[in-house]
């Protein structure tokens, strides 16, 4: 079977060839549709297809539809190695969309790299990502920080707890709100660093008492973590003490939390569905058409409708899918009017320029935004990476442990 | 090191204890007593969960919703023994197998049926307040649960005639079928037991630990090394194994980090096992 699909591809390829230059562009999208991270990788997936499906609507890229080719990498590392390849090697895309994880990305990153084709990551991530390949449409952690620090010692007080996960994005948010706590003049009381099977959080809840700070920062990854916010709360430590969070809404914690729990505790991302303007009106309506609106959009679906509108918009400027000339588009400023305000690609660090926004929890497992920060530059990877000057730079920069 | 702080998490250690026993008796009913070890069981506490939380959906309270996750969960567990456990007894090996594969399918079936995510019915919000320090309730509640869930167990085999039954079957099969027990319906309600705790574990801590389709994983890890590092006596050992190995686990954590309570819970589990190859509970005299 793969290998008669193979022949038909290359057939049509052969077909293709000899016909008019408008080829067929082929886009491969490998996300989590199944394992414990498919409350991300469902809502990616979905909303790379309504991006595909309103591009085409409108007559497609290179006056052709784009074809899609999709992959469920099942939560599990191996797996994105795996289709990465193969959607090099035996479906030859043209552009790759993919990934939740870090972990996942530094897994991907090497084999775009390899096989020259645009690859796109899109989720909120630790930061410091950076090749010629690479283009990352969620936001940083230090984009997301530096707002929401300054944000909350302004409301809460200088004393500052750290509750995050054991590993990359949590060690590395952890640097940053140490450099923005010490640019507000404030100071990080204490720090648990959790591993994601964690279910017990009584220690973590003794420790902040024992610190006493004004507000805790957590960032708890998955639904284990998220039992923490729920204990927080019951603990009565919500009365004294403010949480604060850059992934809290991400995958829809709103919900699983209860009202109780859940009302005033502060998130602050790249997109909430509480997004007043008519291009996020319009983008709801079209999702819910398609897919109902029984659960919110998450900021990952966003990022990923963004990343398909700014490459199908890139192979159009450039006149061609071939992958030298759509950076070079990428490069020079493309912009695009997505649901969470104008966003505009950085041709020097390949990160997204857009909003920031603090919500706030409600009492109907929803979110009200308190803040809007426009156009917050990746200031921190576009200091570090430059990949007009330096093309051939392929590096993940994070800041020195202090 | 301050009287209140100490007292706090000696408290909240007890009760992260409690709550790993409580995850952790429907496993050791099992393995006990049918010398069946159920992968599936951080799967069953998972439809436990959902069932409790379905059941409030629908406008039960919290209480009543409890025995509907057990009779649900004791259902499935009585169809599950039927259908795959019954047919290979005695193949440990090939049991594990085959029960693994049961909870990548309900796993599924949870993603399919509820989706990823689904709201939380919340912690009650009590709690108590030592010194300067204050711990929410119902996690501390879990101490008098599991208490009250192990003498329920240890009763209910120990000084019920289907205890004596359940004994027998599995101790002198062919002894028990000779004096007219039907051993085969033994077993069929002993794995049916042994899933309505976990669904029972599942619906009572629902408000600590939400229903998602991944929450069996948290436990099972856990679960199954303290039953195995019990050993034959399997309902007082891991009784002793949970309480020992979580405590300390949560202790550590509480002074250290959680990594270095991680950490203790699984070089204790190692280091017990080197000492005790079959389980600390080899050479007691007690049955269960």
């Amino acid at each position: 079977m793969k290998s008669s699909l193979f022949l038909a591809s290359l057939s049509m390829a052969a077909v293709l060839g000899a016909g008019p230059a408008h080829a067929e562009t082929r886009i491969a999208a490998i996300f989590d549709l199944t394992g414990g991270l498919n409350i991300y990788g469902i809502q990616q997936n979905n909303a790379l297809n309504l991006a595909v499906e309103s591009i085409n609507a409108a007559g497609g890229v290179l006056g052709a539809p784009i074809k899609v080719v999709t992959y469920d990498a099942q939560s599990e590392l191996s797996k994105y190695t795996q289709y990465a390849n193969t959607v090099v090697l035996r479906d030859r895309v043209d552009v790759l969309f993919a990934g939740l994880t870090s972990s996942s990305r530094e897994a991907i990153r090497p084999i775009a790299r390899k096989a020259n084709i645009p690859y796109f990551y899109s989720s909120l991530y630790e930061g410091g990502a950076c090749d010629k390949q690479t283009f990352v449409t969620g936001a940083s952690a230090s984009q997301q920080l530096s707002v929401l620090i300054d944000w909350a010692v302004k409301k809460y007080g200088k004393k500052i707890y750290v509750m995050a996960p054991d590993y990359n994005f949590g060690t590395i948010s952890a640097r940053w709100i140490e450099h923005y706590a010490r640019q507000s003049g404030a100071e990080v009381v204490g720090q648990d660093f959790l591993a994601l099977t964690v279910t017990d959080y009584a220690p973590t809840i003794q420790k902040i008492q024992a610190a006493r700070p004004d507000f805790v920062v957590a960032l708890p990854v998955g639904a284990n973590q998220t039992g923490f916010l729920e204990q927080f709360a019951a603990a009565g430590l919500k009365k004294t003490i403010g949480l604060v969070s850059t992934n809290y809404g991400s995958g829809n914690q709103q919900i699983v939390l209860s009202p109780d729990a859940g009302k005033g505790l502060i998130g602050n991302a790249e997109y909430f569905m509480a997004v007043d303007t008519p291009a996020n009106a319009a983008f709801i309506k079209q999702w819910a058409a398609k897919y109902g609106n029984d659960t919110p959009v998450i900021s990952a679906a966003v990022d990923v409708w963004n990343a398909v509108h700014l490459w199908a918009n890139a192979v159009n400027k450039a006149g061609t899918a071939k992958t030298g000339p759509v950076i070079a588009a990428l490069e020079s400023g493309a912009t695009f009017d997505a649901p969470n305000g104008p966003v505009k690609l950085e041709a020097g660090s390949h990160d997204l320029r857009q909003n920031i926004y603090i919500a706030e929890g409600d009492d109907k497992h929803g979110f009200k935004i308190v803040q809007v920060s426009k156009d917050v530059a990746p200031a921190y990877e576009n200091e570090k990476c430059d990949l007009v000057a330096h093309p051939a730079l392929a590096a993940h920069f994070s800041p020195d442990k202090q | 090191m301050e009287p209140d702080y100490l007292a706090t998490v000696l408290l909240s250690s007890v009760s992260s204890a409690s709550i790993l026993l409580i995850a952790t008796i429907g496993l050791a009913v099992v393995f006990g007593l049918m010398g069946v070890i159920n992968l599936a069981h951080g799967e069953f506490l998972m439809i436990g969960a959902y069932a409790a939380l379905t059941a409030t959906q629908r406008g039960l309270p919290f209480a009543l919703a409890i025995p509907v996750a057990v009779v649900i969960t004791m259902l499935i567990g009585a169809c599950v023994e039927v259908l795959i456990i019954r047919r290979l007894y005695g193949r440990l090996f090939d049991t594990m197998l085959a029960t693994w594969g049961l909870s990548m399918i309900f796993y599924q079936l949870a993603v399919l049926i509820f989706g990823t995510v689904t709201p939380g019915i919340g912690m009650p919000q009590f709690g108590i307040t030592i010194g300067r320090y204050s711990l929410a309730g119902y996690p501390l509640l879990m101490i008098a649960v599991a208490a009250l869930m192990l003498a329920f167990v240890y009763g209910l085999l120990t000084r019920t005639v289907y205890g004596m039954k359940a004994r027998a079957a599995i101790q002198q099969p062919e002894i028990a079928q000779a004096i007219g027990i039907e051993s085969a319906r033994v077993n069929t309600m002993t794995f049916a037991i042994g899933c309505g705790l976990a669904g029972f574990a599942g619906a009572v801590l629902l408000p600590i630990v939400p229903a998602t389709p991944a929450m069996g994983f948290a436990f099972v890890v856990k679960a199954f090394l303290a039953v195995v590092v019990a050993g034959p006596v399997a309902l007082t050992g891991s009784a002793l194994t949970a309480i020992g190995l979580g405590g300390g686990a949560s202790l550590t954590a509480s002074f250290l980090t959680s990594v270095a309570g991680d950490a203790v819970f699984f070089v204790a589990t190692a280091a017990l096992l080197w000492l005790f190859p079959l389980g600390i509970s080899a050479s007691w005299r007690r049955r269960m």
